[in-house]
């Protein structure tokens, strides 16, 4: 479904990507873990269209999208809850998920927009609640909601996840991958997952890639990663025996 | 009143791109030449007998024209050099360039613009007159401002817009274009400027140079008011134009430019958000 051959990123002669590879099959979760710097946010950011690729191919359903403009490449499916949520601060939370099926206006009747938002409000009830809240209110927990439901608002067939569990308490994290491992067994949408905490995102993973100085080090089921003593001793906190 | 509109045109255009179309009071001026032309005979001054209507489509069609093109060929080629204000002076040449082709091609000199409403003032009892022009220009302003915000609040491209200009590439990633709405602002504020020239043509004369003053102290108005904050351009506008009339009425109308600047240069000591300006909430 997507497809990412041999991408290299670089930020102004700083090379954040060299030579990435991955793919991520219909229906699966596949978690991207590495420390920071490792490149896990310039891949998802390279995806979606932000930054450039120097080199490399994003293809997605076998088709190239690298000249496709950041907002087009939306239509295709692609949704991207970016890091640190970048909720509309100023916006009403029920006109960020708006915003989230902006593409969807025009094409679909107001009905079934209407459709997805009561959707998204039974997954988030908060949501619902505070409905006529300026974004900018919510707590960071109820931020990275927001987020998540206004990329779920595109109805997308892929969607990328970057680091759901930046800034947030570990209860509020533990809510955040509840509702990931739900969203994963309903099996509504492909999920590519960047996270640095190696072992949530692991547990909710199918696959899972170690990404390390711009370059795939490890890959593999999410459950062997687990049991692979240098993810274990490097980013999963447990020392050698 | 007309400071305000132009002030507001200001505001679209910065809260989009953070960019200020400094043309805007010279766009004003095609606007009242635009509609003069369609609408009187510059060597005789009579009327051509054409309807009202006719001059009101050509500015408005004359304001998406200059918008669309100021922002094409000025700003956005600055935006992608490195040096950071170069669209200050792009739009400010590209004010320069209109007067002076207005002034090559049409005329330098100064000419009346009957209004349709008429000519006499109403006058009160004590003696205060009002012409009808300016009752217009207050409600269409307002309706202007009005309008416009309703469309940014309740429809789902008015939401887009406001995305555009809290967070660009947060706005690219729910697929919405952000340069066709930037475009889409400079084509909307300069609207509004032709209107406003249109407006205001028939209180004082139509000329070349008459959006130039007129840009500037919109310009004030936008800082007085904050350049974010829609209500407050009108009160900054109110203010400014209350100002102007007692200084004339009591000083002398020599001094009237003056208190806008005074203004000015009051709010952005005490207060540089502009009276009514936002302070940003923000969450990390």
């Amino acid at each position: 479904m997507l497809k990412i051959e041999n991408l290299a990123v670089n930020y102004a002669g700083i090379k954040a990507l060299r030579g990435v590879s991955l793919h991520v099959e219909p229906g699966e979760l596949v978690a991207l873990i590495g420390s920071n710097g490792s490149g896990k946010t310039s891949l998802l950011r390279a995806i979606s269209g932000i930054v450039e690729p120097s080199e490399g191919n994003i293809l997605i359903d076998g088709k190239r999208i690298n000249d496709i403009p950041s907002h087009k490449r939306v239509a295709l499916g692609l949704a991207h809850c970016p890091e640190a949520r970048h909720v509309f601060a100023q916006q009403t939370i029920e006109d960020n998920l708006h915003l989230g099926a902006y593409l969807r206006y025009g094409k679909e009747s107001k009905h079934q927009i209407q459709e997805t938002l009561e959707e998204v409000y039974t997954i988030f009830p908060k949501l619902r609640e505070r409905s006529k809240q300026q974004a900018g209110t919510l707590s960071g927990g109820e931020q990275q909601m927001l987020a998540i439901g206004r990329a779920l608002m595109l109805k997308p067939k892929i969607l990328m996840l970057d680091e759901p569990s930046m800034g947030l308490a570990p209860v509020i994290i533990n809510e955040v991958f509840n509702v990931i491992e739900k969203l994963r067994q309903s099996k509504t949408t492909t999920i590519l997952l960047v996270e640095q905490l190696a072992f949530m995102a692991l547990k909710v993973a199918d696959r899972g890639y170690v990404l390390e100085q711009g370059l795939v080090r490890i890959e593999g089921k999410a459950a062997d990663l687990k049991g692979n003593p240098v993810v274990q001793e490097a980013y999963l906190g447990l020392a050698k025996k | 009143m007309v400071y305000a509109l132009i002030a507001f045109g200001y505001n679209l255009t910065f809260s989009t791109s953070k960019t200020i179309n400094f043309s805007l009071g010279n766009i004003l001026m095609l606007g009242g030449v635009v509609g003069f032309s369609l609408y009187v005979d510059k060597n005789t001054g009579a009327l051509l007998g054409i309807p009202f209507i006719v001059p009101i489509i050509g500015v408005l069609i004359a304001g998406v024209i200059v918008g669309a093109g100021v922002h094409k060929f000025a700003v956005q080629p600055s935006l992608k050099l490195k040096s950071e204000y170069t669209w200050v002076l792009a739009t400010l040449a590209v004010g320069i360039i209109l007067k002076n082709g207005v002034e090559q091609l049409w005329s330098t000199g100064d000419f009346k613009f009957p209004s349709p409403l008429g000519d006499n003032p109403i006058r009160f009892d004590n003696g205060v007159g009002i012409y009808p022009q300016e009752i217009l220009i207050a409600i269409v302003s307002i309706l202007i401002v009005v309008g416009v915000e309703v469309f940014k609040r309740k429809t789902i491209f008015g939401k887009a817009i406001q995305a555009v200009s809290e967070d660009r590439d947060t706005a690219s990633l729910m697929g919405i274009p952000q340069q066709f709405v930037i475009r889409l602002s400079f084509m909307l504020s300069a609207t509004i400027a032709t209107v406003a020239g249109l407006l205001v043509a028939p209180l004082t004369f139509v000329s070349a140079s008459m959006g130039t003053a007129l840009g500037i102290k919109a310009y004030a108005v936008a800082i007085i008011g904050g350049l974010e904050s829609g209500s407050g351009l009108l009160v900054g506008g109110l203010i400014l134009g209350i100002c102007e009339g007692l200084t004339a009425g009591y000083i002398s109308s020599g001094y009237k430019e003056m208190p806008g600047f005074i203004l000015l240069i009051i709010v952005i000591l005490i207060k540089p958000n502009g009276l009514f300006g936002k302070k940003s909430i923000k969450k990390v």
